[in-house]
């Protein structure tokens, strides 16, 4: 086993409520445990997660998996070339009793919200969606309503190069702050996984590890983690690079610099530290800004590699 | 109250201003200094209150009364009182007029402006400071404007880097850019600078009181030993001619040419003469100078003159020789010297009889009349009787109170009766020894007043009657600061042993003196001349010369610099990142090479694969680095036990 640098013995109780949360969730999916973190990362960081890939790998498995874990009020959203915004948000529906409309909620107004194959939506439905996770509320003719806390959502999406896509525009995967690839189990994994019991039952059996008050709570904390000077001159090293670089089309905007250290602050909690060091930007780095950097590809850690290897860390 | 940081750098401004217009309170109207004062306060208001600054109509108005101030508080069209004045208005107004950027960078301009224009009046070594000062919170104001992170502490540290940085060119630049002579009509009169000394005339008996000014003349500094004080007789104007009350100087200067060259004995005195700007061209020499440079003279009177605007300060290397024979008198000087204003009084007679006593030598006949001074209840004062009406017999029979001019003007009176040529010199006599700078500083209250005879076969003789009655006049200096309020006098200890126990406030004292010395004769006395001089050295005579060395020595300076800034590591390592190489520098044995994109985590898990017995240690340094460089709530302990660690780690 290799040697690890311990978490630095600290007072803060918080730190140790997340590790049962990740073992149960990596007895549910299999030899994914970094995926997981990260996921968990992207949720203590207020952010949205995409995740991107084949059918079948298990994307729908690992958020449903963290709803049941949280205890969150959890809705998937199957999108299809048809769906209308109305089907997201909700509608107001003339209510003959009353003589009047009342607002019916969308499936949206859920904590955790499975936005499931949304590169098969048509643009508008899409941008519907973008939007609430953006402001966290919705307005519907002329009214608002607020989403409930904490709102995350899992947007899964296939390749792009399947047939029936509407592929995210650049500007819209920014919304997400992470994209993750789940990828084939390994090889023991998935002998495990075809050994054991379906995935449903004990997906239906999990008891909430970390309930919404405390994910809520530790969320402001992540916020107050440190982020000290040399990490930010790295941060802000990586995105001159990514702006000279002849590697990329186009470099990180700001809000992917906010993104990145948003993520990096979380990352370090889960590392149970109250300060951000690079380690911790190196180990986001690609789900922060894989998709932001080339749209097209799949591989995130191909794209940052050259981050990773040419910016030095002061 | 929190103010934001413009708010802070506008605050400093402001006061920066305020700083830099305070001298010019001193020679300025208090009108105007009152009108700009007034302004900066209302600008200084509206920092908080924006609504209270004037509107543009007010503006207007305020603008007119600036015009409308400096009309009425005419001084001169040209001029340097007129010019400040104008800038002062301008700066006063234009704050009020700052809306944008630019403003803000013109104002600080026009303070610069303001800055320099005090040298117009002061160039003293404190006033070079404190402008010095001023301009670097100026400096440090610009760079706040400029730099968004830069907090006014950070800035003011910039400003002085940045002064300092500015040094050395500003050296080559005073040394080698080319001097002019001021024009002759000049563009400012310095008036009040020249200070009235001595008098072309001397009338002891309508002076009932001698001011003590502490005011300075000259000083000297002696190449070698200093003459003993009863040497120390500076030369000054010599008045032969006298009608009872007053004496002047012979009308008859023609008669110089026939003069008899006077001979020397001995090596004499070397020294370097700093004269202060005076209104006369008389520059005071020790008795008796022997060489002199070119723009100096030497009058038939043994006095030094020059021929260029006394109203300078300028430096002279000069030689004296207390050991001098004049050699024989000349017709003129005779008939002036033995001059008297009328057939002398019987009683008068009767006393130089009486003194005499049938000897006729000249030497006994002096000697009889210090004896008399002394002997006969002579007493020296600063505040003689008034004696409007035949005042040298008042003098003599009935007041004997009297300061050095009733002295020699009497002696010598009574000598010319005596048929003794006999005239009366004055100058300077003594002066007060600067023992840090080991020069000498001759004031206003050290000016004097003796008499000189012609006897054969030595010349003109100097003769002090004062020494006969107040001998230590002539040996101590004049305690210029104790004498002043009362009108008493006092002398300095002449004792060497008692003078080194003055106490520490006059031990600065002398060494500010001394400083201020050293500016004036280094830094202020550098004018076209000095230059050329200075310049002639090195091979630098005219105009071309100088360029040619103004151009290397730019580019040499700038070369230095230069490389001096390229030298320095691009930024300062901290004591936790050295501390932390010197770890990676111990690991290099084992071929672990922390890669610059390698995280300190990762890099000491690495660490722990090859050195496992040493796990604990690179955990521990490898956390506590990661707490003093990336944490925010380190402390000095976190470092003393950071360094102890990396310094006791074997690898």
């Amino acid at each position: 086993m290799m040697p690890t640098l311990s978490p630095t013995p600290n007072n803060n109780p918080m730190y140790n409520e997340t590790t049962p949360l990740l073992n149960a969730a990596n007895e549910v999916i299999l030899g994914k445990s970094h995926k997981i973190k990260l996921a968990l990362c992207c949720l203590l960081a207020r952010g949205h997660l995409l995740i991107e890939d084949v059918p079948g790998v298990g994307k729908t498995t690992l958020s449903h998996t963290l709803a049941k874990l949280l205890g969150l009020q959890y809705q998937r959203i199957q999108f299809t070339s048809d769906i209308l915004p109305s089907d997201i948000l909700g509608a107001s529906i003339f209510d003959p009793k009353n003589l009047s409309f009342t607002f019916h909620p969308g499936p949206l107004f859920n904590q955790l919200v499975l936005a499931d194959e949304i590169n098969r939506a048509t643009p508008k439905a899409q941008s519907a969606l973008l939007e609430a996770m953006e402001e966290h509320t919705i307005t519907l003719e002329g009214k608002t309503y607020a989403l409930p806390e904490p709102f995350f959502v899992i947007a899964t999406q296939n390749p792009s190069h399947q047939i029936g896509t509407f592929p995210l525009p650049e500007s819209q995967l920014d919304r997400f702050l992470m994209r993750i690839e789940l990828g084939y189990p390994h090889h023991e994994a998935e002998r495990l996984l075809l050994k054991g019991q379906s995935r449903h039952s004990l997906i239906a059996n999990l008891p909430v590890q970390l309930p919404p008050e405390l994910l809520l709570q530790m969320q402001t904390q992540v916020a107050q983690v440190f982020v000290s000077e040399p990490v930010l001159d790295y941060c802000q090293a990586i995105l001159d690079f990514t702006r000279t670089s002849p590697d990329y089309p186009y470099g990180l905007s700001p809000r992917a610099g906010l993104a990145l250290l948003n993520a990096a602050k979380a990352w370090a909690f889960l590392e149970q530290r109250d300060t951000v060091i690079p380690e911790d930007i190196k180990a986001v780095l690609a789900a922060v800004a894989g998709h932001r950097l080339r749209a097209g590809n799949h591989d995130s850690f191909a794209i940052v590699a050259p981050i990773l290897a040419q910016v030095a860390i002061p | 109250m929190i103010l934001s940081q413009h708010k802070i750098s506008l605050v400093f401004l402001l006061v920066a201003i305020g700083l830099i217009a305070l001298p010019h309170c001193a020679h300025l109207p208090a009108v105007i200094m009152g009108f700009f004062y007034v302004l900066l306060s209302w600008r200084f208001i509206g920092i908080w209150k924006p609504a209270y600054l004037p509107k543009q109509i007010l503006v207007f108005v305020l603008m007119l009364t600036g015009i409308g101030l400096l009309a009425t508080q005419y001084q001169g069209v040209v001029g340097r009182e007129a010019g400040t004045k104008l800038f002062i208005v301008a700066l006063g107004l234009k704050l009020l007029e700052l809306k944008s950027a630019r403003d803000i960078y013109l104002i600080i301009y026009l303070a610069f402006i303001v800055a320099a224009t005090q040298f117009l009046f002061q160039q003293g070594p404190i006033m070079a400071g404190y402008t010095l000062f001023v301009s670097s919170v100026l400096l440090a104001t610009l760079i706040a404007l400029n730099s968004q992170q830069a907090t006014l502490k950070k800035a003011l540290k910039t400003a002085s880097t940045l002064l300092l940085q500015a040094l050395p060119m500003t050296v080559i630049l005073f040394v080698f850019f080319p001097r002019f002579e001021a024009p002759k009509w000049k563009l400012f009169e310095d008036k009040e600078q020249v200070k009235s000394g001595l008098t072309d005339s001397m009338e002891p008996g309508s002076i009932s009181e001698l001011g003590m000014s502490a005011e300075l003349v000259f000083r000297v500094k002696f190449i070698g030993p200093l003459p003993p004080p009863e040497q120390r007789y500076w030369r000054g104007p010599v008045f032969t001619f006298t009608d009872g009350k007053t004496w002047t100087a012979s009308h008859d200067l023609r008669f110089g040419r026939y003069l008899d060259d006077p001979t020397f004995n001995g090596d004499g005195y070397q020294y370097t003469l700093l004269m202060e700007p005076q209104q006369k061209p008389w520059v005071f020499a020790l008795d008796l100078p022997s060489e002199f440079p070119v723009p100096l003279r030497l009058s038939p009177y043994y006095q030094l003159i020059t021929t260029e605007n006394p109203g300078k300060r300028a430096e002279y290397k000069l030689t004296s020789n207390p050991e001098y024979n004049t050699g024989f008198l000349t017709k003129t000087e005779f008939k002036d010297s033995t001059q008297l204003p009328g057939p002398p009084s019987d009683k008068i007679n009767q006393l130089v009889t009486q003194l005499q006593a049938g000897d006729d030598h000249p030497e006994h006949f002096i000697q009889q009349l210090l004896n008399h001074f002394r002997t006969e209840h002579f007493s020296y004062t600063l505040t003689p009787p008034l004696m409007e009406d035949r005042p040298i017999e008042r003098f003599l029979f009935e007041t004997h109170y009297g300061f050095c001019s009733h002295y020699a003007a009497a002696f010598v009176y009574l000598m010319r009766v005596a048929h003794i040529p006999a005239r009366v010199v004055t100058g300077y006599q003594g002066g007060e020894l600067n023992k840090v700078g080991g020069f000498l500083e001759v004031r206003q209250a050290d000016a004097h007043a003796w008499a000189e005879v012609w006897l054969d076969q030595r010349g003109w003789v100097r003769v002090d009657p004062t020494a006969a009655i107040a001998p230590e006049r002539v040996e101590q200096p004049i305690n210029v600061e104790q004498a002043l309020p009362n009108g008493a006098i006092s002398y300095l200890p002449a004792n060497e042993a008692v003078q080194n126990k003055v106490n520490l406030v006059q031990q600065s004292e002398q060494l500010w003196k001394s400083v201020d010395y050293t500016w004036q004769r280094w830094i202020i006395n550098y004018d076209n001349q000095h230059q050329a001089k200075f310049l002639s050295n090195f091979g630098m005579a005219n105009l071309k010369g100088m360029m040619n060395g103004l151009s290397v020595g730019i580019i040499i300076v700038a070369l230095l610099m230069g490389a001096w800034v390229l030298r320095q590591p691009p930024d300062k390592v901290s004591p936790v990142l050295r501390s932390y190489q010197r770890f990676c520098k111990k690991l290099r044995k084992y071929h672990l090479l922390k890669a610059s994109n390698e995280g300190v985590k990762e890099f000491g898990e690495r660490v722990m694969i090859t050195l496992p017995a040493q796990t604990d240690t690179v955990e521990q340094i490898t956390r506590l680095f990661i707490k003093l460089h990336y944490g925010k709530d380190a402390t000095a302990e976190d470092l003393k036990r950071f360094k102890r660690l990396v310094g006791e780690f074997k690898g």
